[in-house]
């Protein structure tokens, strides 16, 4: 590092430097250098970090010229979350927390990935695993000492009342809808809708650039187009889709297919409707719509209507669908917009936001979701197990009691009390990260 | 070859016998005792492989023990005629220990087999909470369960009994390579100084380790009443010559009542099972007969008990030490204590078929003989009761068994193994446990053979040595079933298919015999033959519902079923399928019950396996002995340093299972362990290159033109 820029800089203090290449003494850059000598450091070793300029010939220049120093070489993924899981930095939920923070693209994944660090989960996690130390105390107590010692007769009781408490927990945690696994790889959005309904134009309109092809041909879209979005801090991988008619045409029949089977995937779906094609009474619209929507989707539990191309209505009958669509039952969030005029565009917007943020789950409020499918997989042992107990509660305690036993030994492989090869193995295979 | 020695300080005295005794009728011993006069100097400069100090549970198994892996043993004790004798409860087994009872017996040891013949009272307890927490548990006759012993022992060849005292342990200087190590040589008897000489000694002293009696504010030196305390020299060479470090535990014994001065008609009876099961897998029934067995009664402790163990503090010191006494078998005393208000269940046991005296299970105590019996007589089937004995505490020293190598070797020492209450434990079937596996190993070091050892993840034997030699004790340890990790597999039932063949075929020689080893493959080849059969009935839901119309089975699934997975319903029985299918499984009714088992368990212990596996191989990395954790190149706190430094653990999985001990600290370890694993394939892999490089250095020049 001396020979990068001159003088060590004092320990922990951001300074700017130029940064010169060791073997031509070029200047490279000029960007911020910190010290953090052992054991204050992330990793508990002797750290430096260059806060370079992110141009890819800046980047390469200033890794080549590290790379040609003697000793040093780039890490491997992980490394160094690893070496600071090794000095005793970090836990196990944080160091998958951490992993997280790294790959962190947006706001709300960052925060989710702090607050994991923080050991919100693992808190959880500790509790229950408390909890279920308990109920194997009472019930290896009742196998153990009943016969010899006056077990009070209730103990098994409160351990049938305990382990189902646990178990529906567990399970409603599982059931969380994905929330937390959809904040780390993006909420799945689908625009869908009849051919010329102004499909495109939305998803151009959302992510702000022409990605779509726009036309007044009907079918213009023939396959799936995706983007990626920040969505006021939560990704969105939002996809246009092929207008679903009936076509002769190969090609458009198949984009149909694809569309239909992005619609059963989604998270949650956009129906687009030209709203010159609505009927102007509002019962009949209404009707119409519920059919419509029928024709789209399998149920209307997770979608938002949307009513384009609003500025081609009058008025007056602009503002009655707007207010009387609102209240009528089987139907979604009903929105009008014009794409052409961005008429109620904000509104929708706000709209699909809290959608999207109830998929997600708000980070900082209520029960912490679950952001790792490896937790999701030691759950449902877990909760398989719980369910081992109640089904040889009365016939074996010993298979029971296994069942608790298994419960403990899974939980305890998310929070890192069991069997730290085996766990280690698998994080530091799924854990691609380079700090 | 059989012989016993006897010797005292006034006479010495050799009985020398040789007979073949039948161990289905139990010849009267002392008719065996002929004297065959032979001075004691015979006995000195005699080189023994084996020397076992202590005649109890844990002592008469390692030398039986030893004898049968082939190593010629002396066992020295104070009084031959107590050998075998239960100092304590006359009673074997139950919930946990039953298991050790099967797996000392899988391994051909006594207990099991005693306990068939001096059982007068059989149960399984547990029956109702499922086969791998069965607790087969017997009442004794303290006077069978002697004779039986003495008599095997008596039958063992190259085994040796002497009556005495030993005065001092023998040993070299320590190595000037090894500071601190030292090699047993043998032992000095006390009314003497013959010393004799041996390649291993074991130590089975129980209480007599500087131990001290009890009795309200009398103290007086001794391990058990009415035998003389052992010399202080031991303890000496113990802790002063081989730096051990020991630690002080308490135990006690309730009075003994005579039995025709109690109301037994104000108790409640307790029978027997109809039907005794035996403990040994070589024994089909018990000695005694199923109308033959006596009952137990069950009473309880009043708030008078309570009054008077508070009145009588003052005059009790035991109580009053802070010695770590057992939680699990606590003194009356400290029961009405701990729990107040309450009150407290109270066993009257019988002591045996002929004995006028009754055991009072639950009222160890220590208080003075006047106020025990004011005690007992609070309780209402005692109100007349008398006292025989009163009861009484000991206190005394056991070596922390962290000093131990999981063969029960001192690791400082080598050739010195403990076994028994000296290593912190409590109870008959934990010594019997130690004392074979002890001795097993004794012999094998002396015979210059490697030490084995047993697996946690294979039998409850390996769970006890490891819990020892790696946590340490607190308190007595005593066995449950909750200590095992893999109790769906390590079940009463199975431990002759765990551990027979194992006791066997430890290389050439082995602590089990050939008539127990082939039993033990003629029933695992049964077992497998049966299962094959039943795995080979495969039927659809409907047939099978024909053919066992009483059966509740669900026609939803139109899956065919093999009769293995028909035996895992509650309600199908082996003989229900037997009856259905005669040709292919009658021949099997003689393992019915264990079949039973065998099919409700499989998918548990199939699940089992992969953990085990994994623990196998962490035990399998060894941790050098001499490794210094303080100046240790790797990441640890200096707590866990600490505590490794204590500890010492032998292998990575014994440390991973140390308290304090973090998963970080576990994988530093196991990147240490590889690294220097590497490091030293890497040096045989250069020497081997080297020594390659040599003889191709000297074929060349053995090839150029001279």
């Amino acid at each position: 590092m001396a020979g990068f820029t001159q003088r060590l800089p004092p320990p922990r203090t951001a300074l700017l430097r130029s940064i010169t290449d060791p073997r031509s003494t070029e200047v490279l850059d000029r960007g911020l250098v910190l010290w953090f000598p052992a054991p204050r450091s992330f990793s508990g070793e002797d750290s430096v970090e260059f806060h370079i300029h992110g141009g890819p010939a800046v980047v390469t220049a200033v890794l080549q010229a590290l790379g040609s120093v003697p000793g040093l070489r780039p890490a491997e993924a992980g490394e160094f979350t690893r070496r600071a899981f090794q000095a005793g930095k970090l836990g196990l939920t944080e160091v998958e927390g951490l992993g997280d923070l790294i790959h962190a693209e947006t706001e709300a994944q960052r925060r989710q990935a702090l607050r994991q660090m923080s050991g919100e989960l693992g808190r959880l996690y500790q509790d229950w695993s408390d909890r279920l130390k308990r109920c194997l105390a009472h019930v290896e107590a009742f196998i153990d000492f009943s016969e010899d010692e006056l077990i009070e007769d209730g103990v098994l009781n409160r351990v049938d009342v305990s382990v189902s408490d646990l178990q529906a927990e567990i399970e409603r945690h599982l059931k969380d809808e994905r929330r937390g696994e959809r904040l780390r790889s993006g909420v799945q959005v689908v625009i869908a809708g009849a051919t010329n309904a102004g499909k495109s134009s939305l998803l151009n309109k959302l992510c702000q650039r022409p990605a779509a092809i726009v036309s007044p041909i009907a079918g213009t879209t023939r396959d799936v187009v995706e983007t990626a979005l920040d969505l006021g801090g939560f990704p969105v991988l939002l996809s246009d889709t092929a207008g679903l008619r009936d076509s002769s045409d190969l090609v458009e029949r198949e984009g149909v297919r694809r569309a239909r089977e992005r619609v059963e995937q989604a998270d949650l779906t956009l129906v687009v409707v030209d709203s010159a094609h609505l009927p102007s009474e509002v019962d009949r619209a209404a009707a119409f719509l519920r059919e419509h929507l029928r024709s789209v989707l399998p149920d209307t539990d997770r979608c938002l209507l949307v009513l384009n191309k609003a500025d081609l209505l009058p008025e007056k009958q602009r503002q009655k669908l707007d207010t009387e669509l609102r209240g009528v039952s089987g139907l979604p969030a009903v929105r009008l917009i014009s794409c052409q005029t961005n008429e109620g565009l904000k509104a929708f917007l706000t709209v699909l936001h809290s959608s999207v943020k109830t998929l997600c789950g708000d980070p900082l409020f209520g029960a912490p979701t679950l952001t790792q499918a490896r937790h999701r997989a030691h759950l449902q042992r877990c909760a398989a197990a719980l369910a081992q107990y109640q089904r040889y509660r009365d016939t074996d305690l010993a298979l029971a009691a296994e069942g608790v036993r298994l419960a403990v030994t899974s939980l305890g492989r998310i929070t890192g009390r069991v069997g730290a090869e085996e766990i280690l193995d698998i994080i530091f295979k799924d854990f691609c990260i380079g700090k | 070859m059989l012989s016993i020695v006897f010797f005292s300080a006034s006479v010495n005295q050799l009985l020398r016998c040789a007979s073949h005794m039948l161990r289905k009728k139990l010849p009267f011993l002392h008719s065996l005792l002929s004297p065959v006069s032979r001075h004691v100097g015979h006995l000195t400069g005699h080189q023994y492989d084996v020397i076992v100090v202590g005649g109890g549970h844990a002592g008469t198994e390692a030398a039986a023990a030893a004898a049968r892996v082939g190593a010629e043993t002396l066992l020295i004790t104070q009084k031959i005629h107590t050998i075998g004798a239960l100092s304590c409860n006359p009673s074997l087994g139950g919930v946990g220990k039953g298991q050790l009872v099967k797996e000392v017996d899988a391994l051909d040891g006594l207990c099991g087999r005693a306990g068939d013949w001096a059982g007068i009272h059989f149960s399984i307890l547990n029956r109702r909470k499922g086969p791998a927490v069965w607790g087969p548990r017997a009442q004794l006759d303290r006077q069978r369960y002697r004779d039986f012993i003495q008599s095997e022992l008596l039958s063992t060849p190259r085994l040796t009994m002497v009556e005495g005292s030993v005065e001092e342990l023998l040993v070299t200087e320590p190595n000037p390579e090894e500071p601190g190590h030292h090699r047993v040589t043998g032992i000095r008897l006390a009314n003497g100084s013959h010393a004799i000489s041996a390649r291993s000694v074991v130590l089975t002293t129980g209480t007599f380790l500087s131990g001290s009696l009890f009795v309200g504010q009398t103290t007086s030196p001794g391990g058990r009443i009415g035998d003389a305390p052992s010399s202080a020299g031991l303890s000496h060479t113990l802790r002063e010559r081989l730096g051990l470090r020991t630690g002080r535990l308490r135990t006690g014994t309730p009075p003994r009542i005579v039995k025709d001065s109690v109301d037994l008609s104000l108790a409640k009876l307790h029978l027997p099972d109809s039907h005794p099961t035996p403990f040994s897998f070589l024994n089909t029934h018990t000695h005694c007969k199923p109308e033959e067995q006596l009952p137990c009664y069950l009473t309880f402790t009043t708030p008078g008990v309570e009054r008077v163990v508070r009145e009588s503090l003052q005059l009790n010191c035991h109580i009053q030490q802070d010695t770590k006494g057992p939680r699990y078998c606590p003194s009356i005393e400290s029961r009405v204590l701990r729990f107040p208000g309450r009150s407290h269940q109270v066993w009257l046991e019988p002591e045996g078929v002929t004995s006028d005296l009754l055991y009072p299970q639950g009222l160890s105590m220590t208080m003075p003989p006047d106020i025990q019996l004011r005690l007992i007589r609070e309780i209402p089937p005692m109100r007349r009761a008398e006292i025989h004995t009163p009861g009484y505490g000991v206190q005394y020293d056991f070596v922390c068994p962290t000093q131990l190598s999981p063969a029960l070797q001192v690791k400082s020492t080598q050739g010195l193994f403990l076994a028994g209450q000296i290593n912190g434990t409590t109870g008959y079937e934990e010594a019997a446990a130690q004392g074979l596996w002890a001795g097993a190993n004794a012999a094998r070091s002396a015979l210059s053979m490697p030490t084995v050892t047993l697996s946690r993840t294979e039998s409850y034997i390996g769970v006890l040595i490891d819990d020892l030699v790696s946590r340490g004790v607190t308190e007595p340890y005593r066995m449950f079933t909750s200590r095992a990790e893999f109790r769906t597999s390590l079940r009463p039932d199975n431990a002759d298919l765990r551990l027979t063949p194992k006791g066997r075929c430890f290389e050439e020689v082995g602590c089990v015999s050939s008539v127990r080893y082939q039993e033990s493959l003629r029933v695992r080849n049964s077992l497998q033959d049966a299962l094959t059969a039943l795995q080979a009935l495969f039927l659809s839901t409907s047939s099978w519902k024909k053919k066992l119309p009483s059966v509740p089975i669900s026609e939803t699934k139109s899956t065919l079923l093999t009769g293995l997975d028909l035996l895992q319903y509650n309600d199908v029985t082996f003989e229900m399928l037997a009856s259905a299918f005669p040709e292919s499984l009658s021949s099997f009714m003689e393992f019915a019950q264990r079949l039973k088992i065998e099919a409700v368990y499989k998918p548990h212990c199939d699940l089992n396996k992969k953990e085990i596996e994994r623990i196998q191989r962490e035990e399998n990395m060894s941790l050098p002995q001499d490794i210094d954790y303080f100046s240790l190149p790797v990441s640890l706190s200096d707590e866990v340093r600490e505590i490794l430094d204590r500890v010492r653990p032998s292998t990575l999985g014994a440390a991973t299972r140390l308290e304090g001990i973090t998963p970080a600290a576990v994988v530093n370890l196991l990147n240490y362990v590889r690294v220097t694993e590497k490091k030293k394939e890497t040096h045989r892999n250069q020497r081997q290159q080297e020594a390659q490089r040599d003889e191709e250095l000297c074929a060349n020049s053995a090839s150029l033109p001279q």
